[in-house]
């Protein structure tokens, strides 16, 4: 096939297909703007002669991940991790099959072309469509750099507005996306089976296994067991058991968190199979054999949404336990009646965390975004289904409904289970409670000052219980429900456009 | 005989290309009338029209002395499962379901319990020689055995119209056979009325009266299948 | 077909009179067109001079005397030929439809025979109809179910004739009157 031919027929779609091509080039133009960011990194001078190493700071920037040669190689290749979801987001959306995409694919086949032909096509239009939004995430980068660009008072920049990546690197950035969006999405592909009588979704059948069920319970019931254990471990020998009981409790937790991410398929399944048992409604009924039927349905998005809860949840429970420390720490100094300041400590801290929200909520939203490509491609191959029940007489409501059940049924409980898992996870490594310690004052000279004399004054240690930080951890949880709820309207609105009743008319 | 349904100067496009081009029929209570034709001739989309699963471009659609084009796509959805059964050639079992589940479903949306539709979905199946199968999936049957499913799904509420459109299509000889004649057998029962679409005379010849369709209009060379007998 | 080797396998069952015979034809070829009495003897007649049967014994049941007739080796033999004889598949086109198509097409004109095709349609239809529901009567027997599927067939078989014919009446009209 010539390349000419191949371009031909990727981008001959209709309206659907300029959906999932609009996607395709939305996801690809922030992976190229964040690749291009790396380049920048990269692209910042190195001060350091031959004898001097790369010590030398580059005084131009106020952030010292920058100012330090030493950290930005770990920038670099923190912009390279973050690049490679989303790329595969951009990638993934070649599931999300319109039903014309499948029958044009299948029309090729049966006209002769040979499987990979017809995966090479699909792939070329996601390669068209990743190279626009390449093309687009240059401009939005070229852009950002002139807007970013300002020069605080102390003349140091914040970010690395003036350097500019090689010409190396915009072609490499231009090129790689588009290739790379391509791999992903025929990789992607290798469960569809693109035959000429239609375009086939191999299931995977087998019913989940039980062991993540029993890990995730493990994780959930973790830590009303852990604290006991250590107490009575203490008991036995003073240190060792404390040690034991923290690695007791660490293993636990790590295999709940795998659980978690392993388990999906399971919570998919047992949610189908309480639904299907206790439902009373006709579109729980249909929701439960749904994930009974199919519990790895976008299990691989659904696992990165919870990864990145359960550290959302880590993050707060550390969040509230340094907040508890700072507070009992000010506190005690507050009766020593020194003077609060917040620390240097304190605002490195606050940005540190900061910056780790920000990643969890990126990632949140990405993992959702994989999510609605999932429902969707799911909501496309059960269309002439759909159609004929909606031609029975089953209003697009209950099918609507079954969809939202299908979706939230196993998300809520995963979710909570997620939460549950992070918290416990970090709750298991660090104390339960927070001491700020007074510490004691002398007034007097050196002479006087030792324990109990007039002058030594002991200061009382100030303790509080760490309290599980339920608010934030309301919003991440809620946040992340209401993000899913956009992803099932986002499923409804495909549901109404797959259900024309053209697709009785196609035998 | 009072028409229950009736379809006067019905016309359809799709896109710049008609399907309907005028047309009038009408099927009395307990009667089993089949619409023959070339494939093209707009059968299908006649059937469509008159179970208001589309809409006429032109003329109307009355059930009943009810006129179907003023009914929201709610209330013609509610017609659609509880006076109207609806079986086509193939693909209208929900596959994640089994068989026993499929036919209780329309009883469900109706309201019933799941045990009471459990049970008549039981006896439906039986009625057409598949009640052995009651907990098996879809994709584990053969086409007949999925078909005689549709049959009991499309006819468990007991409508009073069942619209057929090739309901033996993806069927052999003998299987659609018994198919018809399980439905002819209910309809006579129940006085249940049989709209036939089908490009088989052999076919068509299970019905009372057959109307034959040619580029969208009734065939006129066919007039006299039409009308009387 | 013949009536004689029919009669000849009825009669290789057992050996059995001639209302018996007629009996056993009736209900084993149902749709058929029923055998006359007369039909039978004659038959009977011909094959006893042939030596393919014999007479086997009177019997008087309250009534006339009647003749008990047996299938004889010779006449094992020439069913068994007449069975393992394959029929031409349809060597002439030998149709009374077709014959008046194109006769009154030369008579007639089009009109004519586009009439003629739409009541033989008619016609063949109503026919069917009545066939298939002797299908789905509940106590129609096996013989009834498959005579009526051999009928079925051809009517059916005719129907696509019926239904080509009349898209194809101008050609075939301007081909005759030249």
């Amino acid at each position: 096939m010539k390349a000419a031919t191949l371009a031909q027929l990727a981008v001959a779609g209709g309206r659907t297909d300029k959906v999932r091509m609009t996607f395709t080039a939305v996801s690809s133009a922030p992976a190229a703007v964040v690749l291009l960011a790396a380049a920048a990194v990269v692209a910042v001078p190195e001060l350091g002669t031959e004898q001097d190493g790369s010590d030398i700071l580059n005084e131009v920037y106020s952030n010292s991940l920058l100012r330090e040669p030493g950290l930005r190689p770990g920038v670099v290749f923190t912009l390279l991790m973050l690049a490679v979801p989303v790329l595969f987001l951009a990638g993934q959306s070649i599931r999300f099959g319109s039903p014309a995409r499948d029958r044009r694919l299948a029309a090729m086949r049966l006209a002769g072309a040979t499987p990979g032909q017809a995966v090479r096509i699909a792939a070329a239009e996601t390669a068209a469509a990743a190279l626009l939004g390449s093309i687009v995430g240059t401009g939005a980068f070229l852009l950002l750099r002139v807007l970013l660009h300002r020069r605080p008072a102390d003349g140091r920049l914040p970010l690395p507005t003036d350097v500019l990546p090689s010409a190396l690197a915009f072609t490499g950035v231009l090129v790689l996306v588009p290739v790379l969006a391509a791999l992903i999405g025929a990789f992607l592909l290798r469960r569809v089976i693109i035959t000429p009588l239609g375009v086939v979704r191999r299931v995977r059948s087998q019913s989940p296994r039980l062991w993540p069920g029993v890990l995730i319970l493990v994780g959930v019931f973790a830590p009303l067991v852990i604290r006991p254990l250590g107490a009575f471990l203490a008991r036995l020998d003073d240190t060792a058991g404390g040690d034991l009981a923290l690695v007791v409790a660490f293993v636990g937790v790590l295999l709940a968190v795998a659980g978690v991410i392993i388990g999906t398929g399971w919570i998919a399944y047992t949610a189908g199979r309480l639904l299907h048992r206790f439902g009373r409604r006709p579109a729980m009924l249909l929701a439960g054999r749904n994930l009974m039927a199919d519990p790895w349905n976008g299990s691989r998005t659904l696992s990165a949404l919870l990864a990145a809860l359960v550290v959302g949840a880590g993050v707060l429970a550390y969040r509230a336990y340094m907040v508890t420390h700072f507070a009992v720490t000010n506190e005690a100094l507050a009766r020593r009646e020194d003077i609060v300041a917040e620390s240097d400590q304190e605002s490195f801290f606050r940005n540190a965390v900061d910056l780790v929200r920000i990643a969890v909520v990126v990632g949140a939203l990405v993992a959702a975004a994989g999510i609605m490509v999932a429902l969707a491609e799911s909501i496309v191959a059960r269309r002439r289904t759909y159609a004929g029940l909606i031609a029975a007489g089953v209003p697009r409501g209950v099918l609507g409904a079954s969809i939202a059940w299908q979706t939230l049924a196993p998300l809520v409980p995963a979710v909570l289970v997620a939460l549950t898992v992070g918290v416990s996870l970090l709750r298991a490594v660090v104390p339960a409670e927070a001491t700020g310690r007074g510490g004691a004052t002398c007034s007097g000279g050196p002479s006087d000052c030792y324990p109990g004399s007039p002058s030594w004054v002991e200061h009382p240690v100030v303790t509080r219980a760490v309290p599980v930080p339920l608010d934030d951890l309301l919003v991440l949880g809620g946040g992340a429900v209401a993000v899913m709820l956009l992803v099932v309207g986002v499923g409804l609105l495909l549901l109404r456009r797959s259900t024309d009743l053209d697709e009785l008319r196609v035998a | 005989m009072t028409a229950l349904l009736q379809g006067t100067g019905l016309q359809r496009s799709y896109g710049p290309t008609p399907a309907l081009r005028g047309i009038d029929l009408e099927i009395g209570a307990g009667e089993i009338v089949a619409v023959t034709g070339p494939s093209g001739c707009g059968k299908s989309t006649l059937l469509h029209c008159l179970a208001g699963i589309l809409r006429a471009d032109a003329g109307e659609v009355r059930y009943r002395d009810q006129d179907l084009g003023l009914l929201s796509e709610a209330s013609r959805s509610r017609l659609r499962r509880t006076e109207f059964g609806v079986l086509f050639q193939f693909g209208q079992l929900v596959p994640e379901l089994t068989a026993a589940e499929n036919v209780a479903l329309p009883l469900l949306l109706a309201g019933s319990g799941r045990r009471e539709a459990r049970k008549a979905a039981t006896l439906w199946l039986g009625r057409f020689g598949v009640g052995d199968l009651a907990d098996q999936l879809p994709g584990k049957m053969s086409g007949g055995q999925q078909q005689r499913c549709a049959v009991a799904r499309a006819l468990v509420t007991e409508p009073k119209v069942l619209f057929a459109d090739e309901p033996t299509g993806a069927l052999d000889v003998l299987t659609g056979e018994q198919v018809l004649t399980e439905i002819v057998h209910i309809a006579r029962q129940q006085g249940t009325s049989v709209l036939l679409v089908t490009h088989d005379a052999q076919v068509a010849a299970y019905a009372d009266r057959e109307i034959a369709l040619r580029d969208g209009v009734v065939d006129h060379s066919g007039l006299g299948l039409g009308i009387g007998s | 077909m013949s009536t004689s080797h029919l009669l000849l396998g009825l009669l290789s069952v057992g050996p059995q009179h001639g209302y018996d015979l007629k009996r056993a034809h009736d209900t084993r070829l149902p749709q058929a067109k029923p055998l006359a009495f007369g039909q039978v003897y004659a038959t009977l007649g011909r094959l006893e001079r042939d030596g393919l049967v014999e007479q086997a014994g009177q019997d008087r049941d309250g009534g006339p005397d009647r003749t008990t007739y047996a299938i004889t080796d010779a006449g094992r033999e020439k069913l068994g030929e007449w069975l393992a004889a394959i029929e031409p598949p349809a060597p002439y086109v030998n149709s009374v439809l077709f014959a008046k198509v194109v006769v009154s097409l030369l008579a007639s004109g089009t009109t004519a025979a586009t009439d003629y095709l739409v009541a033989q349609r008619t016609a063949h239809t109503t026919r069917m109809r009545e066939l298939t529901a002797i299908k789905t009567t509940r106590d129609s027997t096996a013989g009834d179910v498959v005579a009526a599927d051999y009928a079925i067939a051809h009517l059916d078989a005719d129907l696509r004739w019926l239904q080509a014919t009349l898209l194809r009446i101008t050609d075939l009209h301007r081909e005759v009157i030249t």
